[in-house]
């Protein structure tokens, strides 16, 4: 199962068990399928500290980080990387889940969920996903700082 | 004795177009706007826009890819070098993303 959305402000647990009720079959079938052996799961989460570029990178409180996406690029290429990291990692799923808008510190921006029949393609699958991510898909975030 | 029209020399013409491109992030905090424009010559290339970028806002060097080798976003699909950006495509510079 592949699923790459993006979604307006933080991603809570409440949003997310939303977004994936309509895939719970799909899960439900795999998990008990006997073919995974491994399970990731990454949360990308807004810390308070961050370095300041105008201030000569000191580091600064952040409040919050406004994430700006290129609409409908953004979707796509996030859909086509979950399917491209799926495929070259033999994953039997992935669920890729990124906010568009305000995230306040402490509040999640970036979910990643991962599973494989072993541990080293799940997290081999990970890291991969995250350094393309940075690469390909038209996200920008925005520092905005807490005074 | 005159030249007859067949063969005389051609004078070469270019017309020239303006290019929008789309910014985003640093690029476009630091152009205080989410767009720019470049003069090219008709139907540019991928390359040519990103060349003419280079000379006409050097401003956005920091953000901008090497014209032989960079991308642009031409119709929200990514496209290199040689790629024609006709009138009416939505060009964007999708560089430095920042996601996750």
């Amino acid at each position: 199962m592949v699923l790459a959305l993006i979604i307006d402000g933080p991603l809570t647990p409440e949003l997310e068990a939303r977004t994936l009720l309509g895939h719970a079959d799909q899960l439900r079938s795999l998990s008990g399928d006997g073919t995974i052996g491994a399970t990731l799961r990454f949360e990308g989460i807004v810390r308070r500290a961050e370095r300041d570029p105008e201030a000569a990178d000191a580091e600064r409180d952040l409040l919050a980080l406004d994430y700006q996406t290129y609409d409908p690029m953004a979707q796509r290429e996030l859909e086509a990387l979950a399917a491209s990291v799926a495929a070259r990692h033999g994953l039997k799923s992935i669920v890729a889940l990124h906010s568009r808008g305000r995230v306040r510190v402490g509040e999640v921006s970036f979910v990643l969920q991962v599973a494989a029949p072993h541990r080293a393609e799940s997290l081999a699958a990970v890291a991969d996903f995250i350094d393309r991510l940075k690469q390909d898909v038209p996200i920008w975030k925005w520092s905005v700082w807490a005074v | 004795m005159h030249e007859s029209p067949a063969n005389a020399a051609v004078t070469p013409y270019t017309s020239v177009v303006q290019v929008e491109v789309l910014i985003f992030g640093a690029a476009s905090f630091g152009a205080k706007s989410d767009r720019v424009h470049v003069k090219v010559s008709d139907t540019p290339t991928v390359r040519e826009v990103l060349a003419a970028m280079h000379a006409q806002h050097p401003a956005l060097k920091f953000a901008l890819p090497p014209p032989e080798t960079g991308r642009l976003a031409v119709n929200h699909a990514f496209a290199r070098g040689d790629n024609a950006i006709r009138q009416g495509d939505e060009v964007a510079l999708v560089t430095l993303v920042v996601g996750g």
